[in-house]
């Protein structure tokens, strides 16, 4: 490795390098249906891709670099930026007809309504 | 004679890079796994939220992952070249709701910064906005980058 090679390693460009991350994700169950709730600071809503497949829900998107006025230097990057993937093998009870997601504050929130033929049903027994 | 001594302490400078390295390792395995049961809790506080330091000229901005949290959450303070952001994410709590996976920990956490430049306190700007916390410095007018102009010979 020359000195030039050193140099170059030396101001890594995140979005280049950036490996795919794995946004942090909660999922929870209500009778009614299915909530996962991911964290994605700065991430806009046009990129962010919700789909629902063979019963997996899978989030992918990119978080784009921050853009600043006029030249500047990154001093310290610990925020992931690039693309991010996760995907969740959901319960076959999810209506895929009526899934719902909303982005707030950063967390996006993916709600899976459970089928209602599959909750419990009370079937009347009628005199003949 | 002190060269054993050297020798030996070199030895360890080894041991040190070697420690760096595997650091690396699992930095990154945590890059590619997100979560990695067990580490969650050393990690916690000390690292979150990650945060961005910006040279951006006039200004110096440093901003911050924090996901569902919004201004009234933070307490951000600046004593001495030192920015202090303190606060905590609660878990997420629903009613009616059963947890069946938690990664979004919560976490109480207070990150200082030791400013690499003098900034004008009373120009402190702080906002929350998708999840991200971004505070804007202003440099004090002697660390402002200068332009000079380069003058033609007489």
């Amino acid at each position: 490795m020359s000195a030039k090679d050193l140099q170059k390693t030396d101001k890594i460009d995140p979005a280049k390098h950036a490996v795919t991350f794995r946004p942090r994700v909660d999922v929870l169950e209500s009778a009614s249906e299915y909530l996962v709730v991911a964290d994605m600071p700065g991430v806009t809503r046009e990129a962010i891709d919700v789909k629902f497949e063979n019963g997996a829900l899978t989030l992918t998107g990119r978080r784009a670099e921050e853009s600043h006025e006029g030249a500047s230097t990154t001093l310290t990057q610990e925020q992931r930026i690039g693309s991010f993937e996760r995907a969740f093998a959901m319960p076959e009870d999810v209506d895929a007809e009526k899934i719902s997601a909303e982005l707030a504050n950063g967390v996006l929130s993916v709600r899976l309504p459970k089928q209602s033929a599959k909750q419990p049903r009370k079937i009347e027994v009628r005199a003949s | 004679m002190f060269s054993r001594f050297n020798d030996f302490d070199r030895s360890f400078d080894v041991l040190d890079e070697l420690r760096r390295q595997m650091d690396r390792v699992w930095g990154n395995l945590d890059e590619h796994w997100g979560f990695v049961p067990g580490r969650e809790q050393a990690l916690g506080a000390a690292t979150w939220p990650r945060l961005n330091v910006v040279d951006a000229g006039a200004n110096l901005l440093v901003s911050a992952d924090v996901p569902g949290m919004t201004e009234k959450d933070f307490d951000i303070t600046l004593d001495d070249g030192v920015l202090a952001i303190r606060g905590e994410r609660k878990p997420l709590a629903l009613e009616g709701y059963e947890v069946l996976r938690r990664e979004r920990n919560a976490v109480r956490f207070a990150r200082s910064i030791a400013l690499p430049v003098k900034v004008d306190a009373e120009k402190t700007v702080a906002r929350v906005k998708d999840g991200v916390l971004t505070i804007s410095l202003a440099k004090a007018p002697e660390a402002k980058p200068r332009q000079i102009a380069v003058k033609g010979g007489v």
